[in-house]
């Protein structure tokens, strides 16, 4: 009997199974709440990790291994807890935390892990964290495009991707690391083993999608009329470990014609084991698929002279002056060094003029869309200078602008074509041995003659030196009228500030931090940048001369160019060593967040692509837990919600998840305004109650009809015992997540305090309206440039608006949830009124001057500091 | 009068390669080490006046270290870096006479203000050594 007993209870429990229990409201509340802590710890290592990127931090490689561990260990944590909340509904989430996390080790033991599986890219398509798919000539070139003035060929790169393919398709890897073994054991000599290798390489058949992609991608790069095109097609070699110059080493191709880009595709590729190559590699100690092969395609330029300019002298690099070479044709014969060119030396300060030339006698000459060899100069160029002083000028003013972005002393390859346009071929970092006794001794007495302006105030946010006028930042209208090279004083550090950072000469901010937007941004485009100073938009005044020193943390009234000079010989870039870089790779699998709109198809658990990914699904999927119950009010209300007493037509349910209310709410359906102590609930409510939002009524109708029409709506919804979309609030001590239908539209919105100002969020989401798209998408950007005003970053989706805002002070918080509340009030059938693109400007109008709170910029100082 | 002399010594390359040009910029004669025998050797040549150590390492550890140091060079003045910052090791290398206790990761203005005072200190105590030895 007891064995039969034993059976029908594992029966009834495998049927238990399948039904689970149902978790009791409190275990929820309680287990949601360790989501929400264990999500504001793993923002904080974020932050943190963030921070490091300024160039101001020492930190070593075993600081990223213990951030790593720790951020690991919470989103497990928090991947078990869903699955409790959720009956294990969300199991893959350890799959995908597995698969990152191996990603971040395979980083972390120093091989690089390419994700992106792309063969080509168009030189404007590279973006920042490309680097390692792309190789540093190529991504080189991109920044040149993205952040500077200068005209760069266009073109596009086949990825090192497309290289491991290439090597795989044709079984390249074992055999050439079998030989390379033989080598570096002294089987063979370096000669068999290039030439054996190389071979292979030729001999081998290029996947028909490369070759597909190759030849399409040049047709598209042509911009000129010839019948027959020409492309150079060069190496972009890439190997960990190192800032290592490759210059040299492998092979280009210049005037390739269409019919050879492919074979020349290969004869890169092949250059990689040339034997100067293989003999270098050997002296640095790399191992045989350490390194791979990009390959860049170029339309060639019509060049009527080319040639290559060396910022400083790398001889006497003290001096400020450049070095230029210069021939007729294409340049290619000052690069090999194969040919007799003029040479200037033309001073680094503006106008630029020549200090010193030498004309030589140039007798050959390689002639652009031309095959062969080259020719010979015709005798009345052979000893005319190739450049006026102008021309040489305009090179050194462009290539000094590059050198600002770069922050090192650069090798630029140029040409001028026939019609006098300046082409940047490729800039790379000069390796000048550090100056130990000339200028570093010599500084602290050029110092004492500048007056400091504002000393150790603030953070540095990109570690840099920067010297120009400056201008105040006061609106988003002013950006198109800054000049170029202006240092940025702002009061905050707005996100839209973002768009003329890259063309400033450093960025100064009262209130910030390293790890907001903007300084992000300024990091990218290595904008040196100080934050939080407090006070430089008072101390600073607009037009002044200035030299922002955020490396010592100083800032000087007047220029000082010695400073720079200084620092571009002494400092290098912090961003080439190798945790930099480690640490940018790994926060690429870290930080980003694209899963930004959680009713979105792809918002879902292997649409997640870093760590902070996961962490928002789990939390999207946490509360969806929670509000599951507001389906339906009865229930939610023996679960311990509570309906908001108010006189607005908004039928609110409140769940408490701990602190959210005051101590006296008691027992009863209703609680009171008065008795949230939820500090991101209370902002909205503010907002969303305020007489002002409910009475500045834009509808041309009674506001009685639109209250009880908005009325009769709910109440049907009620009679049906469900109500789809109720309007719900999951609110703690320092949290809020409230989902509200009101009119047409639906917005949710999800905001959090933390311990520290990196950790102060607010989510806004908005969709919806009784009107047709075109006013509906009018309402968005509405609601897009108010949001924008006061530092949301903004993503518009026709109708849809989602909104971000991070890293924020407590009375930025208050004051943006206040005015989220009022826009909810005030545009709920706005739609309606937008009836041209014009009404947004009236509205916004509207809006600013008479219902938004005093913004955070009026307000005063000691709120924030 | 001369130049302060500064030895730094930590296992991974990035604190020497980086403390480096920051310090010499300041003034200081640097020098810097990845392994700590080959550091030790060169303090018994020479005493620093200022001393920067990890403690974690292979072989003689950063605190062995500060206590040969302080041992064979009682001037120096020696400060401690380190990733595993625990009370512990806090109070241990304050006993065994480190100076100044910094935690990693740090700022470098951070290290470049440690020096500085560290540096005053060092001029100090032999401008008062030399004082009692010209009053014997």
């Amino acid at each position: 009997m007891g064995g039969l007993n034993t059976f029908f209870e594992t029966i009834r429990k495998f049927f238990k199974r399948k039904k689970p229990e149902e978790i009791p409201f409190h275990d929820l509340f309680i287990r949601f709440q360790q989501i929400i802590r264990g999500n504001n710890a793993a923002m904080e290592i974020i932050a943190d990790m963030g921070s490091k990127t300024s160039g101001e931090f020492l930190f070593d490689r075993q600081y990223m291994v213990d951030c790593i561990k720790q951020l690991e260990e919470i989103i497990r944590q928090n991947a078990y807890t869903i699955n409790f909340m959720t009956h294990n509904q969300y199991l893959e989430i350890f799959e995908v935390v597995e698969k990152l996390s191996k990603e971040l080790e395979t980083n972390l033991a120093g091989k690089i892990v390419i994700h992106d599986r792309k063969t080509i890219y168009f030189l404007d398509e590279i973006e920042e964290h490309m680097q390692d798919l792309v190789g540093p000539k190529a991504f080189n070139l991109s920044r040149i495009i993205k952040y500077t003035q200068a005209n760069v060929p266009k073109g596009f790169v086949v990825t090192i991707s497309a290289f491991r393919d290439y090597m795989a398709y044709n079984n390249l890897f074992e055999r050439i690391a079998e030989l390379i073994v033989d080598f570096q054991e002294e089987k063979i000599t370096v000669e068999s083993v290039s030439d054996a290798i190389r071979l292979m390489i030729l001999g081998g058949d290029l996947l028909p999608e490369i070759r597909r992609s190759i030849l399409s991608a040049c047709k598209q790069i042509v911009t000129s009329g010839h019948k027959v095109h020409y492309y150079s097609v060069r190496s972009s070699a890439m190997a960990e470990g190192g800032d290592l110059s490759f210059a040299g080493l492998h092979d280009s191709f210049l005037n390739a014609p269409f019919g050879e880009v492919l074979s020349n595709y290969k004869k890169v590729l092949a250059s990689l084991y040339n034997r100067a190559s293989l003999e270098y590699r050997r002296k640095h100690k790399f191992l045989p698929m350490e390194m791979a092969m990009a390959v860049l395609y170029q339309e060639i330029v019509n060049s009527r002279v080319a040639g290559v300019l060396y910022t400083v002298d790398p001889g006497e690099p003290d001096r400020p002056e450049c070095l230029l070479t210069a021939v007729w044709g294409l340049g290619n014969v000052v690069v090999e060094g194969h040919a007799e060119a003029d040479t200037y030396r033309v001073s680094r300060y503006p106008p630029h003029s020549i200090i010193k030339e030498n004309i030589a006698k140039k007798d050959w000459m390689t002639v652009p869309f031309e095959m062969g060899g080259g020719r010979e100069v015709p005798q009345e160029g052979q000893s005319q200078p190739c450049l006026a002083a102008h021309e040489a000028a305009k090179l050194v003013k462009v290539s000094l602008e590059l050198e600002k972005y770069f922050k090192q002393p650069l090798d630029v390859e140029w040409s001028l074509d026939h019609d006098g346009k300046l082409w940047i071929l490729q800039a790379r970092p000069m390796h000048i041995p550090r100056p130990r006794h000339h200028l570093s001794s010599k500084l602290p007495e050029v110092l004492k003659d500048y007056q400091v302006l504002l000393k150790n105030k603030g953070d540095i946010a990109y570690r840099g030196v920067g010297t120009g006028t400056v201008w105040k930042v006061k609106d988003k209208d002013d950006l198109s009228r800054i000049p170029n090279g202006a240092v940025l004083v702002s009061r905050f550090g707005p996100p839209w500030l973002a768009e003329a950072i890259p063309r400033a000469s450093a960025v100064v901010t009262d209130i910030g931090t390293a790890t907001a937007h903007m300084a992000t941004v300024a990091r990218e485009s290595r904008v040196p940048t100080l934050v939080g100073t407090g006070t430089a938009t008072e101390v600073l005044t607009e037009g002044q001369e200035v030299t922002v020193d955020a490396i010592r943390n100083v800032i000087y009234a007047g220029r000082i160019p010695e400073l720079l000079h200084h620092h571009l010989l002494t400092k290098g870039t912090f961003e080439s060593t190798y945790e930099f870089r480690l640490l940018r790779r790994l926060l690429q699998r870290i930080a980003p967040l694209t899963l930004t709109d959680p009713e979105a198809p792809n918002f879902a658990i292997h649409s997640c692509r870093t760590l902070h990914d996961v962490m928002r699904f789990i939390h999207e999927k946490a509360i969806g837990v929670l509000t599951q119950y507001g389906k339906n009010p009865r229930s939610l209300i023996q679960q311990g919600g509570k309906r908001l007493k108010s006189d607005l037509p908004i039928d609110l349910m409140i769940i408490d998840i701990g602190g959210g209310f005051t101590d006296n709410v008691g027992k009863g359906e209703y609680v009171d305004p008065h008795q949230i102590a939820s500090f991101p609930m209370k902002a909205l409510w503010e907002g969303l109650s305020s007489p002002e939002t409910w009475s500045t009524e834009p509808v041309a109708v009674d506001l009685k009809d639109i209250m009880s029409s908005l009325s009769r709506t709910q109440a049907s919804e009620m009679l049906g015992h469900v109500m789809p979309g109720i309007n719900l609030a999951v609110i703690g001590a320092d949290y809020v997540n409230l989902n509200l239908r009101l009119g047409y539209h639906i917005s949710a919105v999800d905001a959090g305090r933390g311990t520290t100002i990196e950790n102060n969020y607010i989510f806004f989401r908005f969709i919806g309206g009784v009107s047709d798209i075109t006013q509906r998408s009018r309402r968005a950007s509405l609601l897009m440039s108010i949001l924008e005003q006061v530092g949301f970053k903004v993503q518009l989706t026709g109708d849809l608006v989602i909104a971000r805002a991070i890293q924020l002070t407590e009375a930025q918080m208050n004051h943006h949830l206040c005015l989220i509340g009022k826009l909810l009030g005030f545009t709920r059938q706005l739609d309606v009124l937008l009836k041209s693109d014009a009404d947004i400007d009236i509205f916004f109008e509207k809006f600013t001057k008479g219902i938004m709170p005093t913004t955070a910029t009026r307000q005063k100082k000691e709120d924030y500091i | 009068m001369s130049k302060t002399t500064v030895c730094i010594l930590d296992d991974e390359v990035i604190v020497g390669d980086r403390l480096q040009p920051e310090l010499e910029d300041e003034g200081y004669e640097v020098e810097t080490f990845t392994d700590s025998s080959k550091a030790l050797e060169r303090v018994y040549e020479k005493c620093f006046d200022v001393v920067v150590t990890d403690l974690k390492m292979e072989g003689l550890d950063g605190m062995a270290f500060l206590e040969k140091v302080k041992e064979h060079c009682p001037q120096s003045e020696v400060i401690v870096i380190t990733g595993y910052a625990t009370m512990e090791v806090f109070r241990e290398s304050f006993v065994k006479g480190a100076y100044e206790f910094i935690a990693k990761p740090f700022r470098l203005s951070e290290i470049r203000d440690a020096v500085k005072k560290a540096k005053k200190k060092v001029r100090r105590t032999n401008l008062i050594g030399s004082l009692k030895g010209r009053t014997k």
